[in-house]
C-alpha cells in the first residue's frame, strides 16, 4: 500500500467524520459532550491517583459508599416503580413508607433487645425521657443483638406491608379508575399525615436508634483481594440483605407465575385482564412486595446512619423519584441501573465538589441524561 | 342449537348505545365473518360477547349457557378466545411467556397444545426467547392467536388481524385462519377487508350503524348487487 493512499485514506476519513458530524441531531451532539465531560472527569481521576493529589483507598471509600446508597435508594425506588407501572400513579407517600419501616421495624428490635430491662412504652418509642436506654446501651449492633435486628427487619417489611394495604383499601383503591393526577395528589396527602402520625407518637426530633457499628480490620489472609482496610459490619449488613432482596425479586419477576402476572399486567393492563389474570391479587402482590422493600431500606437506613427522624423518607424521596426517572419510570430494571448512577455520583462527585453540595451533581446528570435519553436509561422497556 | 347465539343484543360504552337489536348466530365449526363500514359496531358486537361493554339488553348464549353480563375473566373459561385489534400481546415479555400468559388461568402449561401452535406458526418457536415487542407485525399477529388458542377455545374471536399487515401477508393470514377453522375451531371474524372475509368464510353478517342489514352465506353476499354497490364499492 503506499503512501498516497494512506494520505486519501486519512482525507477521506476527515470527509467522512464531517458528514457525520454535520448530520448529528442535537440530542447526539449534547451526547458526544456529556460523554467528552465524562472522559475528561476520568481522566482529571487518573491524574489525581498518578500525582497523589486523591490516595485510591478514598475512591475505593466513596465507591463503596456509592454502592451502599445505590442499594437503599434502590430497594425504595423498585417499590416506586412498581406502583407506578401497575397502578399507574406517581405514589408519593412512598418515602413515608420507607419512614415506616424505619420507625416499625426498630420499635420492634428494640423491645426485644431490651426486654425485661426497660419498659415497653421506653422502648417502643425509642427512649422519649433521658432516663431511657440508648441504642449502645442495649447493645444495638448486628453482633451483639443478632436476633433482634433481624427480627425488626422482618417486622419492617411486616408492619410497613400492613399499613401500604390499609392506605390502599382506605384511599388508593376507591379512586382505582379516576387517572393518575387525582391518585397522585392523594397521595401527597398521604404522604403527609402518615409521617405526622408517625410525628405524633415518636416527635420529630432525632433519635439514634443503633450501637456504634462493629468494624472488622483484621482480615484473613484469603481475603487479600478486599481494597479497604476495615469493614463496617453493619453497612455490610445492609449490602447483603439488599442485594439478596434484589436477586430474589429478579428470579420472582422473571420464573414464578405471580411474577410474569406482575409483568404482563405492567405491560399490557387490559390484555392481562383478558387473558383472566386476576388484577386485584396482582395489585395485592405489587403492595406488598414495594412496601416489603420500602420498610426494609428505611430500616437498614437507620442500621446504617444509626439516627434517624420521621422525614427520613421524605428526603430520600427526591433521590428515589430521580433513581427511578432515570432508570425510566415503570422499569424495575431501569430503577436498579438509574440507583446505581445516582448512588455512585453523589458519592464519587465528592473528589470534586464538597459534600454538601454533592446532590447536586447526581441531578444534573439525571437531567443531561433525560434530554438526551427522555424515557430514562431503560425506559419504554417497561418492567421486564 | 347454535354454539352461540345472540340475540337482540344491545350494547355500547357508559351511556352510549352502539349497537341496537343484532342478531347473530356461530354453529359448531362453522366460520362467521361481520362486515360493514368504518363506526358499524363491528368490533362492539364482539367486544360484547366477551364482556368488555355494557350489556343494555339482549340475550348472549354460549354453549346453552348464557353468558351476557359475565365478565373477561369468566367467559374465557367457557371456551371463547378473543384476540383484540391493538394491544394483542405483552410486548416486553418473550413470545414463550406471552403464550404461557394465555394458559394462565390452567395450574400449568399444556405442553401439547404449545407444541400445536408452534407447529402452526413455525415462527414462534424459532423466536420463543425473543422480545415480542420486537416481533414484525405478522408475527406479533401470530403470536396474538397463538396466545388465545393456548386455552383451546371452541370459538375463536379474531378482530381485524389483518390490519396494519403488509399486503403480501395478509393472504397467509387468511389462510392461517382457515387452517385453524378447519382444525374445528369456530372462527367469528370482524374485517375491514370485507371481500376477502366474505371469500373465506361460510356465513357472512353486513352491520349497518349498529344494526344488523344482510345475512346470508359469505358467496352469496359477494354476489349480491346490493351489498356490492353499498359496501364492497362496486
Amino acid at each position: 500500500m503506499g503512501v498516497g493512499n494512506t494520505g486519501d485514506n486519512v482525507s477521506n476519513l476527515i470527509d467522512d467524520t464531517r458528514d457525520r458530524l454535520s448530520s448529528l441531531s442535537g440530542q447526539e451532539l449534547f451526547a458526544l459532550l456529556l460523554l467528552l465531560g465524562i472522559a475528561i472527569l476520568l481522566i482529571d481521576l487518573v491524574r489525581r491517583l498518578t500525582m497523589g493529589e486523591l490516595a485510591l483507598g478514598r475512591l475505593w471509600r466513596y465507591t463503596w459508599n456509592g454502592l451502599v446508597d445505590s442499594l437503599y435508594i434502590a430497594l425504595a425506588a423498585i417499590g416506586l416503580s412498581m406502583t407506578y407501572s401497575i397502578l399507574r400513579f406517581a405514589n408519593f407517600s412512598h418515602g413515608d413508607l420507607v419512614t415506616t419501616g424505619a420507625f416499625s421495624g426498630w420499635a420492634v428490635a428494640w423491645v426485644i433487645g431490651g426486654w425485661g430491662m426497660y419498659g415497653i412504652g421506653e422502648l417502643v418509642l425509642f427512649s422519649p425521657t433521658p432516663a431511657g436506654p440508648t441504642g449502645g446501651e442495649l447493645g444495638m449492633d448486628v453482633l451483639a443483638s443478632p436476633v433482634a435486628i433481624l427480627v425488626g427487619l422482618v417486622a419492617a417489611a411486616l408492619l410497613t406491608i400492613g399499613v401500604a394495604l390499609a392506605i390502599d383499601r382506605l384511599v388508593y383503591k376507591r379512586m382505582r379508575d379516576t387517572g393518575g393526577i387525582p391518585l397522585l395528589i392523594a397521595s401527597v396527602g398521604v404522604a403527609l399525615a402518615l409521617r405526622y402520625i408517625i410525628g405524633v407518637f415518636w416527635t420529630v426530633e432525632s433519635h439514634s436508634a443503633t450501637a456504634s457499628a462493629p468494624i472488622i480490620e483484621d482480615f484473613p489472609d484469603w481475603m487479600w483481594w478486599v481494597p479497604f482496610d476495615r469493614v463496617n459490619l453493619h453497612e455490610l449488613t445492609l449490602v447483603l440483605i439488599a442485594v439478596g432482596l434484589i436477586i430474589g425479586l429478579h428470579l420472582l419477576l422473571q420464573y414464578t407465575k405471580l411474577g410474569k402476572a406482575m409483568r404482563a399486567m405492567a405491560d399490557n393492563k387490559d390484555l392481562a385482564l383478558i387473558t383472566g389474570i386476576p388484577t386485584e391479587r396482582v395489585i395485592f402482590a405489587t403492595w406488598t412486595i414495594g412496601a416489603g422493600l420500602a420498610g426494609v431500606a428505611g430500616y437498614l437506613i437507620v442500621l446504617d446512619r444509626g439516627q434517624f427522624s420521621i422525614n427520613i423518607g421524605w428526603f430520600l424521596l427526591l433521590l428515589i423519584f430521580a433513581a427511578v426517572i432515570l432508570g425510566g419510570i415503570g422499569s424495575i430494571y431501569g430503577a436498579l441501573v438509574g440507583s446505581l448512577v445516582i448512588g455512585l455520583t453523589i458519592n464519587v462527585s465528592l473528589v470534586w465538589i464538597p459534600a454538601d453540595m454533592n446532590e447536586i451533581a447526581a441531578f444534573t446528570l439525571m437531567i443531561l441524561i433525560l434530554i438526551i435519553k427522555p424515557d430514562g436509561l431503560l425506559g419504554g422497556v417497561e418492567t421486564a | 342449537m347454535a354454539l352461540l347465539d345472540v340475540d337482540g343484543l344491545d350494547a355500547g360504552y357508559g351511556d352510549l348505545q352502539i349497537v341496537e337489536n343484532v342478531d347473530l348466530a356461530v354453529d359448531a365449526g362453522e366460520y362467521v365473518t361481520i362486515v360493514g363500514p368504518n363506526g358499524a359496531g363491528k368490533s362492539t358486537v364482539m367486544k360484547s360477547i366477551f364482556g368488555l361493554t355494557t350489556h343494555m339488553g339482549g340475550s348472549i348464549t354460549f354453549s346453552d349457557e348464557e353468558i351476557s353480563g359475565y365478565r373477561p375473566e369468566d367467559i374465557i373459561t367457557t371456551g371463547i378466545g378473543y384476540v383484540p385489534q391493538n394491544g394483542n400481546i405483552f410486548p416486553s415479555m418473550s413470545v414463550m411467556e406471552n403464550l404461557e400468559m394465555g394458559a394462565y388461568i390452567l395450574d400449568e402449561v399444556p405442553q401439547d397444545r404449545l407444541d400445536r401452535i408452534f407447529n402452526r406458526f413455525p415462527i414462534l418457536d424459532e423466536r420463543r426467547g425473543q422480545t415480542a415487542g420486537d416481533l414484525s407485525g405478522g408475527q406479533q399477529q401470530m403470536l396474538a392467536m397463538g396466545r388465545a388458542l393456548m386455552l383451546d377455545p371452541d370459538l375463536l374471536l379474531l378482530d381485524e388481524p389483518s390490519a396494519g399487515l403488509a399486503p403480501d401477508l395478509v393472504d397467509d393470514m387468511f389462510d392461517r385462519i382457515d387452517q385453524i377453522n378447519e382444525a374445528g375451531t369456530s372462527i367469528l371474524l370482524v374485517e375491514q377487508n370485507a371481500k376477502e372475509a366474505l371469500r373465506r368464510c361460510s356465513r357472512g353478517y353486513v352491520l349497518v350503524q349498529g344494526q344488523n342489514r344482510y345475512v346470508d352465506e359469505g358467496d352469496a353476499l359477494l354476489a349480491d348487487e346490493q351489498v356490492r354497490q353499498d359496501f364492497l364499492g362496486g
